[in-house]
Parts: structure tokens; sequence; C-alpha cells
């Protein structure tokens, strides 16, 4: 008797012969066979003769076998896997993970996505910086024609040129197309009763053709006029409001005497946020002769702010700059010696920027800080990212053990390796892609418009910007790969039978888990001594001494010594004013500088002209010697020196030293102590200070009673506006002086704190992550202990113990790396700042250490209020 | 009889063909073929499978398990975009060679030979 199903199943197991068909082709064909018996059976055939008829008809299964074997073959291509919905499958299954594990879910896309975020907030840093000056249509054509002298024994570049320069290389050279200078003056500008002091910059019309600066309204052309003016945005707005001020008058005055009136000729459009160069108000060059009769345009010997010049090509400066060698001639036979120059040189305004900084007397903002600060940032960022996968590296590998039957029932239906470590990458693909779009948000919504309230500037970032989606999905690739790379290579090596014997047990005491958890600690270490080190050092400098006593101490500008008579007339009868003093030059505002000669050498030095009272006036303390004495005569050819002067001359016994300065020979009077004239960024340098003569005073300081600084100084502001009424005051506390720099140095400070509390953030999270499932895989060890009567000692030991061990060694080995970068942190970025000194590793460390306990202890509280009946009952 | 080899070549256009018409599945699929070519195209029927993976695993075709009370569980093929678009590239290929052969058919033998 015929038996169908036995048939049926002897020839579908010839089929289980060949590897080629998985389960669902043999279930197809079967269908087949049968649809078609069904068939044959209708038409009046026997069972046996349709099962015959039906195989005969089905075919030779070995050429069948070949051909799915070769579709098989091909199923490694990156296409053919993209097609099938195995990546949909993927997805929907790692979703689902996600869903059951919140905490890891959270800990990863949550740890992920703030590191990411603060990469887009990089991003948007680099971007800003890289874009300065770069909108200038000319940027590689326009050079700024610099020169490059020896000072001090080493050669620097000045940004300065001689008044007659400009004009003769226009002249000599074919290949330059266009040549400017600018001089910049600062006048009182007055429109109805908006009266101010204002920077105003001459220059030749070619400006506006050099640099791209399009006009919102008015002509460019315009400033070939003697009469126009050209305006800011800022200022159109600041004088006139939102009307167009084209036509309108506006009154320069140069100085008490001297002013002309102006027509309104143009108004810039608002500049671009990343730029150097800029202008509040722009006149044509010749005003000078009107502003400044003095003013010789020929002199060699006298120096115009800045002249840049346009090439043809950019090429041409090759031999523009060979050309320069007779300029060095001409220039050096004018000077004096000691202001000879060794050659001219150029810098593109494309990169001025970048340069400005190393150029002394420029004109230009300079980006080097911003520069320095895109490297720290960068390795900021890149560990955060690290730190951020090596969460996920340790959770994937530690959660795996409760994956471990998912991963051996897969293997058993016939997963490949393959196909396992696919699954694990998309896996990370889903979480790492949910990361970055909470990253996005985090970076756009929280870190770029934190960073740009702190410093009050927009850096322009858009995602319009094409680059910016390079580097997403770079960020998504390297994320994905390197965080989840090594747990696909790692989980989907399991041996089956091992997993379902239940003889495995990995993740738990994986040593690369160890390493990665420690390195971690090693970096929150590094991150928090930053960040300590910065509050401390900004601490630390707010009460720095500056060197003299700036508090009770105010100032202001007068017109000239007239005016400081005047004003000197009316205060000294105010009895809350202790004493008075005029000078040519101010702490924090202005010096000079000097050359001071011995027969055999010579020293650049800061000039500070003032009178007998200055230094009672401005607290300055003397240490040796005596200070100048009204009589200007007697004394004119003394000076005052700082210890540096003192220190870095290595003078033994300074008094009485003589030096010369031009031709005249002054002598060492008296020494005082060292003090800051501007931030504490910079470096204090040897100082003198000379009798000014009367004619020159510009500046009026005063000290007055303590506690009376502010009627003080609203009673000055009242005689000034009677004195004055056209000129608008110009002065304020001397304590206010720097007082922005503060502002900075707390920036730093609180930047710092932030990245510090990411790191420990993610350092958290990653043990947090670790001691759970650390926990969670030992509940019946737990409850067993507690059954025997362990004690909330031993359990917090037990659970603690591995951790404490890796956590001292992260601090042995984290806390000499974190001294260490922060003394090269800190002497890169500061002159001077707070002593670096293990007490500062004392204090981050006990913040780690408190975090970590933290951390730890909810795991600990955890065990402890659990029932172990519960515990025990688990599986 | 249409030859073997010509029969495999043209079962990508024929496939498709009939799955742009309607869903279907692989019994069905080889039903209509026979029926259509009149019995003149030869096929062992298990030959059909690799070819229709084959087409699956392009992405040419998607298919679909369809459960139900009264028949038995059937794997429908359904045609997809990129299919639809192989299709048209299959059908102007053929329409070529025929092209070619009908001129070759209809040309009058060479009076200069």
């Amino acid at each position: 008797m015929f038996d169908l199903e036995k048939a049926l199943t002897l020839w579908l197991r010839s089929f289980r012969k060949y590897r080629a068909f998985d389960h669902g082709a043999i279930r197809e064909m079967e269908l087949h066979l049968r649809d078609h018996m069904d068939d044959l059976l209708a038409e009046g055939h026997s069972e046996q003769q349709a099962f015959e008829m039906a195989v005969a008809e089905f075919g030779e299964i070995s050429p069948m076998a070949d051909e799915e074997f070769s579709n098989i073959k091909s199923k490694t291509t990156i296409s053919s896997l993209i097609h099938t919905a195995m990546f949909k499958n993927y997805s929907k299954v790692s979703i689902r993970s996600l869903m059951r594990n919140p905490l890891n879910s959270f800990i990863n896309i949550f740890g992920l996505s703030v590191a990411i975020g603060l990469a887009i907030f990089v991003y948007a840093y680099i971007q800003w910086v890289h874009k300065t000056d770069q909108f200038h249509e000319n940027k590689e054509k326009v050079q700024l024609v610099t020169f490059f002298a020896d000072r001090d024994g080493s050669s620097q570049q000045f940004a300065k040129t001689p008044r007659p320069l400009a004009e003769m290389l226009k002249n000599d050279f074919s290949n330059i197309e266009k040549v400017c200078r600018i001089e910049d003056r600062n006048v009182v500008v007055k429109h109805e009763d908006n009266v101010f002091h204002e920077g105003v910059r001459f220059t030749d019309p070619e400006f506006l053709e050099m640099f791209t600066f399009p006009l919102k309204w008015g002509t460019a052309a315009s400033l070939k006029d003697m009469n126009s003016i050209i305006l800011s945005e800022k200022m159109s707005v600041k004088y006139f409001g939102e009307e167009n001020p084209v036509g309108r008058d506006i009154l320069l005055k140069f100085d008490e005497t001297r002013s002309k009136a102006f027509k309104v000729a143009g108004v810039a459009q608002k500049f671009p946020v990343a730029h150097t160069i800029d202008f509040n108000f722009l006149i044509n060059f010749e005003n000078l002769r009107i502003s400044a009769p003095e003013y010789d345009f020929h002199d060699w010997n006298q120096f115009v702010n800045a002249t840049f010049i346009q090439l043809a090509e950019p090429a041409d400066i090759t031999s523009l700059e060979q050309g320069m060698e007779k300029y060095k001639l001409i220039q050096n036979k004018a000077v004096d010696k000691d202001w000879a120059i060794s050659s001219f040189g150029f810098e593109p305004l494309a990169t001025l920027h970048k340069r400005s900084g190393d150029i002394r007397d420029g004109i230009a903002r300079n980006s080097a800080d911003n520069l320095k600060s895109i490297y720290f940032l960068s390795f900021v960022v890149a560990f955060m990212l690290i730190l951020a996968c090596m969460n996920y590296i340790n959770i994937a590998i530690v959660s795996s053990t409760k994956r471990l039957k998912e991963i051996g029932v897969r293997k058993t239906i016939g997963a490949s390796r393959k196909v396992i470590i696919i699954q694990f990458l998309t896996e990370n693909i889903v979480v790492t892609s949910f990361a970055l779009l909470l990253g996005v948000l985090i970076g756009f919504f929280l870190f770029i418009p934190w960073f740009e309230g702190l410093w009050g500037f927009s850096m322009g970032f858009s995602f319009t910007d094409p680059t910016l989606w390079i580097y997403l999905s770079a960020i998504l690739l390297f994320t994905a790969l390197i965080s989840g790379s090594y747990p696909a290579f790692y989980i989907s090596s399991f041996k089956v039978t091992g997993i379902l014997k239940g003889s495995l047990r990995f993740g738990q005491k994986n040593p690369l888990t160890k390493l990665l958890l420690g390195f971690q600690l090693v970096l929150a270490c590094i991150f928090i001594t930053a960040a300590v080190t910065f509050s401390l050092n900004t601490n630390y400098l707010s009460k720095r001494s500056w060197g003299y006593d700036n508090r009770q101490a105010l100032f202001l500008t007068v017109p000239d010594y007239a005016g400081f008579e005047k004003m000197k007339a009316v205060l000294g009868q105010d009895p809350s004013i202790l004493s008075i003093s005029g000078s040519e030059h101010h702490i924090g505002k202005s010096h000079a500088t000097s050359i001071l000669k011995k027969p055999d050498r010579q020293f650049e030095v800061d000039q500070l002209s003032v009178d007998a009272n200055y230094f009672q006036t401005m607290g300055i303390d003397l240490s040796e010697g005596r200070v100048f004495k009204e009589d200007y005569e007697s004394d004119k050819n003394k000076i005052v020196v700082n210890e540096t002067f003192v220190s870095s001359l290595g003078l033994k016994d300074p008094l009485g030293e003589l030096y010369k300065i031009d031709t005249l020979e002054y002598e060492i009077i008296g020494v005082v102590n060292d003090f800051h004239s501007y931030s504490f960024s910079e470096i204090i340098k040897p100082g003198i200070f000379k009798l000014a003569d009367k004619k020159d005073y510009i500046y009026l300081s005063l000290r007055v009673v303590p506690g009376s600084e502010r009627e003080t100084y609203k009673a000055i502001q009242a005689t000034w506006i009677q004195l004055y009424p056209e000129i608008p005051f110009d002065g304020g506390y001397q304590e206010a002086v720097w007082g922005n720099y503060y502002e900075q140095i707390a920036i730093h400070a609180e930047v710092w704190q932030v990245f510090a509390a990411i790191a420990i953030l993610l350092a958290c999270l990653g043990l947090y992550g670790l001691v759970t499932l650390n926990v969670a895989g030992r509940v019946k060890e737990f409850s067993i202990r507690k059954t025997l009567g362990a004690g909330v000692k031993n359990i917090a030991i037990n659970v603690s113990r591995q951790y404490i061990i890796l956590f001292s060694l992260a601090i042995v080995i984290g806390a000499p790396i974190s001294l260490y970068l922060m003394k090269l942190i800190f002497s890169l970025s500061y002159r001077y700042h707070v002593p670096i000194t293990y007490e500062i590793i004392v204090i981050s460390v006990a913040i780690l250490v408190l975090v970590f306990l933290l951390t730890i202890s909810t795991q600990i509280r955890k065990v402890l209020v659990s029932n172990p009946v519960e515990g025990l009952k688990v599986e | 009889m249409i030859s073997k080899n010509l029969t495999a070549a043209s079962t990508k256009a024929i496939i498709l063909g009939i799955l742009k018409q309607g869903n279907s599945y692989g019994y069905l699929i080889i039903k209509k073929i026979k029926k259509m070519s009149g019995g003149k195209m030869e096929y062992s029927d298990g030959m059909l499978y690799p070819v229709l993976h084959r087409l699956e695993k392009d992405g040419l075709i998607q298919s679909n398990w369809t459960m139900s009370e009264d028949t038995r569980p059937r794997k429908y093929y359904e045609i997809t975009e990129a299919g639809k678009q192989a299709l048209l590239e299959e059908k102007e290929q053929w329409l070529q060679v025929n092209t070619v052969l009908e001129k070759l058919w209809n040309l009058k033998p060479d009076t200069n030979y």
C-alpha cells in the first residue's frame, strides 16, 4: 500500500542533505508538491501516480541545490544585506531590547548623546574660528605690510609701517592694484544730543574695495569725498536709530579747537560675527591734514597704524618681497639706529587672524587663543566620546550575560557568527542614531547657547552647513564602530554548547571591563582636577594683588593741561579727595616704549610719564630711594624703576645707575614694587617712570577717602559736564579697568566645571551600570549571605571590593597624570596662576571618592533592603 | 519545444511579468507559465524556486507567508518598485532581440552575392 506521507518525508529528506535549502525553502517545495498532486488527483490519477508525476516534473534536486547555493554565496554583498528585511528586523529587535532595559539604554544613549552634544558644540566653535575673515572676497590678494626688527635680542614683527611707504609701493610696483592706509584716532562725535568719544578710522577710498564690507545704504565711492563719512550699522543705530541717515550731518571734534562737519554717505551692513578688522566711522585719509596739521605724510621716522596692499595675483608677493630691500635702506637711514628694521614682510588677510597674535601693534583682532582653545576642546571632546563609548562597551559586555540564551538559540537555529555580529552592530547603530539625535538637540539647545551666553557672541551655527552633515555622519560611524565592534565580536564568539549547558559565565569578570572602567576613572580624575584647578585659579587671581592700590582710585582723561588745571582747581576743594595727579600715561590705559642704553647693551622697557603725586595717588609703594620732587627741572633727568627692571638687569645697587634714552642720560633715583599694568595674562615687564612735561598731561587720577568713591565719582562727572558740556566724560574706577579680565577667567573656570561635571556624570553612569549589573547577577549569592547573617559591613565590602581596588589603582595612576597635565595647561594659558600642588589633587580625589561612594552606596542599599527570600526564588 | 537555455534566459522576465499582474505563489506561477506557453516551455518545476529566491535577494520581488484557515499556507511573491523597473529593462532587451531577428527574417537574399 502506498504511504503518501512517508514518501513525502523521504523526498523532503533528500533536500535536507543540501545546506543550500533552509527550512522555509523546503516547506515551500513541499507545499508545491502537494498543490500539484491535488490537481493531478482531480484529473483522476491515483495517489501514487500523482506523487510520482509531480516528483518527476519537479526535477532533479542537485542542480536546484547548486543554483540555490550560488544565491547564498552572494548573500554577503552589502547591497543584498540592505535589500533584505534583516536590518528592519534587527532594528525592531534592538528597539525592543532597548525598551526592556531602560536603565542600560538610558546610560548608553544619554552618555553618548552628551558627548555628541559636546562634539557638536566644538564643531560650531571650530567652524566659527575658521570662518573668521573668510568673507572678504580678496582675502588672498589683500596683504598687511609688516616689518621685522630686533627687540631685546629677538626678531619681532610689527604691523605698523613708515608713513610714506604706501604711496611709494603703489608707484613702484605694477602688480600692486590697490593700497590703503589706516590711521585710528579718538575723537568726539556729536549729532544733536548724542555726544560720545569714538574711534574714527582715517583711510584711503580703496578700503571699501579691498575689504568686503557691503553697504546697507549709500555708496562706497563716496569715501573719495573729503566731507563724507561712512558708519557701521551699530553706529548708525546709535546716532540715528533705525532711519536711513544718508545725507544727514554729523560733527567730529578732533580736539579742543579743531572740528569738522561730515555728511553721512553710507552705512555698512552688519559685520559678520567672525572678523578681525572692522570700523565704526570711516573718513578720507586726507582729513588728517585738518585734524592734525602737524601730521607729516612724508616722514620715514613716523608710522601709520597699518598699510594694506592688494595684488593682482596672490603669487606676486614673492617678487614684491624681493623688491622691498630698497625701502629698508631708506627707512634705516631715516631712523635712529635703535629702531632699525631687519626686513619688511607681508601677511595675507586670509590668515591674518591666526597670525596677528604674534604681530605687535596690530590693528587686527587675533584668534590665536581661539586656535589654542580648539586643540583643548578637541581633546576634551575626543575623551568624552571615548568615555561614553567605554560605557557602552562595558554595559554591552556585562549585559550580554542576560542575552546568552538568545545568542545560543540563534546560533542553534543556524545563525553564523557573522550574522550575530551584524545583529549587534545594527543594534548599536540604532542606539547611536538615537544618541546622535538627542546629542544634536543637547548641543544645539544647551551647549551652544550656554557658551554663546558666556562670551556674549554668536557663532553663527546653522544646520544648512554641508560639512556639518559629513561631520555628524563621521561621528555616527566613529562612535558606532568604536563602541559596537568589540562587544559584537566578543559576544558572537560564545560557544553554543557552553551557553546552553550554562557553563559559561562571561561578562562579570571580564578583564577588559575592568580596564575600561579604570581608564574612565583616570579620565574623570583628570577632568575633576582641571575643574578644581581652574576654580581655585579664578579665586586666586581675583585675590591676587595688582601690586598697587587700585581701590579708592579714580581716573579721567582731560583734553590738555589747561583742562587738567581747570578740573584740579574744582576738585581740589572736595574734602574727600586725598590727592590729585596728572600724567601722560596711565596704568592699565597706556604707556610708551623706550629703549634704554648702556655702552654695551640696550633694553626695551615700558615707560610711564607721570607727575610727582602719581605714586601716592595710585598707591604704588616705594621699596628703595625716593620718588620725584614737584620741581620738573630738577628731576627731569631722573627715573624711578620697578623691581622687575632691577632683577632682569641684575642690578645690585640700582640707585645712581645711569642710562641713556635717545641722547639724554637718566639716573635711577628710586625703585618701586612690581605692579600689573595690564591683565594677569601679561607678564610684568621692566618699567620706568619719568617726570611728564605738564603740557603732555592727558590723564587726571585721584585718590579718595575710603567709602566716598561713588559720591566722588558722581561729583567729578557733574563738574565735568559743567566745564565741558560738549565733550563726553571719559573715566572710571581704577578697579574696573581690568574688571572684564575677572569675567574671562571666571568663564574659563565655568567651562571646565561643565566639562568635569560631564566627565563625572559619564564615569558615574558607567560605574552605576556596572555595579547594578554585577549586583543583579549575584542576587542569589547575596541572599544566601544575608540568610547566613551577613551584616551591612560584610555586604558593603562584598559589593564594592573589586571596585575599590580598581578605584585606588585609577587614582594612583590618575593623580600624577592630572598634576602633570595641569602644570602643562596652566603654564601655557596663564602667566601667573595658582601654585599647582598635591593639595589640588587631594580635593579632586575627595570629590571623586565622594561621587564613587554615592554611586556604589545606592546599590549596597538596594541589596540591604532586598528580601533574601525573593532573591533565592529567582530561577 | 523551446530549448532549455532560452527558457532559462527568459525566466526572469516571465516571472516578473506574471507578478506584475498580481501576487502569486510558486506553484501557481509555474502553472501560468505552462498554460501561457501551451506546454512549449519545458521546465523542471523545482528550478523555479532558486530563481524566485534570487530575485527576492536582488530586491526585485518580496515574499510573505500567508496563513489561512481553509487552504495551505502559501508563500506569496510580490513585485517591488525595483522589480517593475527591472521588468521594463527586460522588456526593452527582449524587444531589441526581437527587432533584430525580425529584420533578419525579412531580409531578401543579397543579390550581389
